[in-house]
């Protein structure tokens, strides 16, 4: 177990598609929306840059949880390596724990160069402790992205799961209010924003911002997505097997 | 439990309208190496995969080392080669032979198990960079890293050349000599006759014959005898010494294409120059297993 857990580690190093798509890709846009454009929603100028950096970083997160979990696993059982699997002392369930041990790690490089280049680039200042803070909210956060990410790397292959997987991400994304804020948003579109897993995944972290703890609801709600995904995780996993 | 490394009872599986296995048994006790004979469809791999938990059988039991097939290969007492089963594609070879090692309990050096299959030196290539070929004999370096007690090998030799086929059953053999067990599906009745001392013959999923490979072999027939004749009386083929089953195409001025099975190649030879004046074109080959299939089980093997 420890070895086939060293080397899915090892493999997260080796994906370049996946590290600009989960790295560079939110770094991007963070930059595009802060220094860039000119893209600021009217009356929420106080703190945009560190408002962005939260939602860019989640944005990353959340795609890590996704395709480093799950995109590999459809991608894998497209090509046949969890069947050999099956005939090694490595139970099934070895192998989804390796997934995310992996992916629980490769998220982090994403949160962690958007954070600092709003540190750095944009001179968002926090308390110190802030910091570590947010990090840790925002890796919880996108959890229940790694159980759907399971789901669907079980229950579709190839390309069908690429497109299921691209779909999610941007369209929660986008619902999330983490490319634009749901403030943004007319009112029902609002209400419902507010109830997406993207946005419950963000929300503790800008609650942070302000030195507030995440509302009770929205941690409700957020659980509530992950036993959700996880119930249908396990569903597909079980059928697959 | 007792010293079997295998076994099956009744089993049966069922695929919509086809019967892949219609009540198979099959005891393999320790050190034995086994060939599991038998056309395309026969159910080779049906019951492969159900002896290793892979499939659950219709009806019947599968016991191996003992124990339930899922919880051997957990335990780490199988390696297993199956056909076209997947490789991670963008790791090295060593790291992926180093991975799967780790999971059983007393494993090879990797560096044994790569070079017993032959990929030593492709240690450092990414999977995904290598031939069909070089694929099968990573997937051979995984089933023998964990220096299994029972090696079960789905046509194990499906994509290698000649030098691959030779150090793969060298080391089958070397494992077999100390005591260890082997169960493998061919359809290559020479890999059974060279490398097994029992055969289990499988059609139409039914054991149409098991037991030594020099009685199993005789009951499929040795040896085809092909040629061209020019006159004569083809009705003589019949009597020939040796000769089983005679198929004549042709004839007349322009020549027949005969085939005869035989189980004594050498006297029916000696006995066709002997009664015709113009043969040509004499060939000798191993019986077409799947038409020496399809006499011995009546059609069932279709």
């Amino acid at each position: 177990m420890r070895s086939y857990l060293r080397l899915e580690i090892v493999r997260g190093l080796r994906n370049p598609a996946g590290l600009v798509l989960l790295v560079l890709f939110p770094l991007g846009l963070y930059l595009l929306g802060t220094e860039v454009l000119d893209v600021v929603p009217p009356g929420l100028a106080d703190g945009f840059a560190a408002r962005t950096m939260v939602s860019m970083a989640t944005y990353g997160a959340l795609g890590g949880a996704l395709f480093i979990v799950g995109g590999a696993i459809a991608l894998e059982r497209g090509k046949g390596w969890p069947a050999q699997l099956a005939v090694t002392p490595l139970p099934a369930h070895g192998y989804v724990t390796a997934k995310l041990v992996a992916g629980a790690i490769w998220v982090l490089p994403g949160i962690l160069v958007v954070l600092a280049a709003g540190a750095l680039v944009s001179g968002v200042r926090l308390p110190p402790a802030t910091w570590p803070l947010l990090v840790a909210l925002i890796w919880v956060g996108v959890l229940p992205f790694a159980a759907l990410g399971i789901a669907i790397g079980y229950a579709l292959r190839g390309q069908a799961a690429n497109l299921a997987m691209m779909t999610v991400y941007f369209g929660l994304s986008v619902l999330g209010g983490l490319w634009l804020p749901v403030e943004a948003m007319p009112a029902g579109m609002r209400a419902v924003a507010e109830y997406s897993p993207a946005y419950l995944a963000g929300s503790p972290a800008w609650r942070a911002l302000d030195g507030v703890p995440p509302t009770a609801a929205s941690i409700a709600a957020l659980a509530g997505w992950t036993l959700l995904f996880a119930a249908l995780a396990l569903w597909r996993y079980r059928r697959a097997l | 439990m007792t010293g079997n490394a295998l076994e099956l009872r009744a089993v049966t599986k069922q695929y919509g309208p086809v019967t892949a296995l219609a009540g198979v048994d099959l005891t393999v006790g320790e050190g034995e190496t086994v060939a599991l004979l038998g056309p395309n469809g026969a159910g080779k791999s049906t019951l492969l995969s159900i002896a290793l938990g892979l499939r659950a059988p219709g009806s019947g039991t599968a016991t191996v080392l003992g124990r339930r097939p899922v919880e051997a290969l957990r335990a780490g007492g199988v390696g297993v080669l199956l056909q076209e089963s997947g490789l991670l594609e963008d790791v090295r070879v060593a790291e992926l032979v180093t991975a799967v090692a780790g999971m059983y309990p007393k494993p090879l050096a990797p560096e044994r198990a790569m070079r017993a299959a032959g990929v030593e030196d492709l240690a450092g290539q990414r999977v995904g960079r290598l031939s069909g070929g070089q694929r099968q004999r990573v997937r051979f370096a995984l089933c023998v890293v964990g220096d299994p007690g029972l090696l079960i090998l789905d046509e194990p030799t499906v994509g290698l050349d000649v030098a691959g086929r030779r150090a793969l059953w060298q080391e089958v053999r070397d494992r077999t000599a100390r005591g260890r067990t082997a169960v493998f599906a061919t359809h290559y009745l020479t890999e059974a006759d060279d490398y097994a001392d029992r055969i289990v013959l499988l059609a139409g999923g039914e054991v149409v014959a098991d037991g030594p490979v020099s009685t199993v072999k005789a009951l499929v027939g040795g040896r085809e005898v092909r040629c061209r004749l020019y006159g004569g009386d083809l009705a003589d083929l019949e009597i020939l010494p040796g000769v089983l089953q005679v198929d004549v195409e042709g004839g007349g001025p322009g020549g027949a294409s005969v085939a005869l099975r035989t189980n004594d190649s050498d006297a029916t030879l000696r006995g066709l120059f002997a009664m015709y004046d113009d043969v040509r074109d004499v060939r000798v080959d191993t019986t077409d297993l799947e038409n020496a299939f399809m006499t011995l089980t009546g059609g069932r093997g279709r």
